[in-house]
């Protein structure tokens, strides 16, 4: 007893609960935010080349349309989506592969003969034979895939 | 700033005589066993977090289920250790509830003027083991199918009422697809709203009337 302590039993006590609280608290913290958010940072899959069909069915000049399945694993669930893009050549020798989603808001365009555009029907985006913006929201060309030709057959690079 | 923000806050809703009331109240000179109500508490809390936490991946299908729950065990970052929380802090709280029941009742601390946070307590308890008996089924596993198959089954024993009280606590006559997300729904919505509701009550009476003191020979 007699001298006054310079830490006294209460505030010894205040210190300790707020300091284990706060760790406890901080566990919890880094636990939840690891559980939320990494998961969603996870990227698909590996890149792999994809065959889509043959040379033979681009009509030169004209964007053709191919389709192919992809198998996707969300979370636990395996799954195939199907994927679109379409294929223009000129020459019959030279081919580039231009995603079917508008680099707007991400809706699916779509060819139109007549017009010779590709046109989203969300927002009116417009886009040339090339991909290129010709009216509308859109902000960049229409993107495109690496592209290659084995025995007549067109490959494309998919995922990543 | 602090020191402002807090008088600032003080003046419009008095906090500090809350803090003061909840926090700094008079207690009487008692022992470690009548720190169980707390530990209770902090093991509520921590099944809350975590539970909302695995609701952000548990899906409450047959389809899904087991799926979903080996998805967090195996694969989320610290999903192991969520499910792992829950999944002993559910045990845990079974355990802590129950000895903190015995400490009231060998104390005698359930007497005038505490018997209203006794029946909220007594309730409180079957909301612990609702809990329990619902979350034991949320995996899927055959584990939890076949504890649920005799637990439904006992519940069944009854005369009269029995056949009904199985259908619906199962909701039909076979545990199904309905049974699951029935108690997935009791597990997350409908006992938690008691459990806060009825918190609630017990720690403002525990409050109020002030905690009681240890017997002692002759009083």
């Amino acid at each position: 007893m007699g001298e006054p302590n310079q830490l006294s039993r209460r505030n010894f006590m205040q210190t300790a609960i707020w300091g284990i609280g706060g760790f406890i608290g901080l566990g919890y913290a880094v636990a939840a935010i690891a559980y939320v958010v990494k998961p969603s940072l996870k990227t698909q899959q590996t890149q792999t080349w994809m065959r889509i069909g043959p040379t033979s069915k681009v009509e030169l000049g004209i964007p053709t349309l191919f389709s192919f399945n992809i198998e996707t694993q969300t979370g636990w669930i395996s799954n195939t989506q199907e994927v679109s893009v379409y294929i223009l050549s000129n020459d019959g020798r030279t081919y580039i592969a231009m995603s079917n989603i508008c680099t707007h808001l991400g809706c699916h365009i779509r060819w139109i003969d007549q017009q010779e555009q590709f046109a989203c029907p969300c927002h009116n985006g417009v886009f040339d034979k090339l991909g290129n913006v010709v009216s509308g929201p859109p902000p960049r060309p229409l993107d495109r895939y690496d592209v290659k030709v084995e025995n007549d057959q067109l490959y494309v690079l998919v995922g990543g | 700033m602090i020191a402002k923000l807090t008088h600032w806050l003080d003046e419009r809703t008095s906090i500090r005589q809350v803090w003061e009331a909840i926090f700094l109240r008079k207690v009487p000179k008692v022992n470690w066993w009548f720190t169980l109500g707390s530990a209770s508490l902090f093991l509520a809390l921590n099944q809350g977090i975590t539970g909302i936490l695995l609701t952000l991946y548990y899906v409450p299908t047959p389809d899904h289920a087991y799926d979903s729950v080996q998805y967090i065990t195996t694969q989320v970052p610290l999903g192991w250790l969520v499910r792992g929380l829950h999944h002993w802090g559910a045990s845990l709280m079974i355990v802590v509830v129950v000895i903190h029941m015995l400490r009231v009742i060998i104390f005698g601390a359930y007497k005038f003027p505490r018997e209203v946070t006794w029946f909220t307590g007594v309730i409180l308890l079957l909301v612990v083991i609702g809990f329990g008996f619902t979350g034991y089924l949320l995996p899927w596993d055959q584990k939890s199918f076949w504890a649920t198959t005799v637990g439904t089954r006992i519940a069944g024993t009854p005369p009269l009422i029995g056949d009904y009280l199985l259908r619906i606590i199962r909701g039909g006559s076979e545990i199904t697809a309905v049974t699951l997300v029935r108690f997935f729904g009791v597990h997350v919505w409908v006992l938690p709203t008691l459990l806060i509701l009825l918190i609630g009550i017990h720690l403002y009476l525990v409050i109020k009337n002030g905690i009681s003191a240890l017997p002692q020979r002759g009083k």
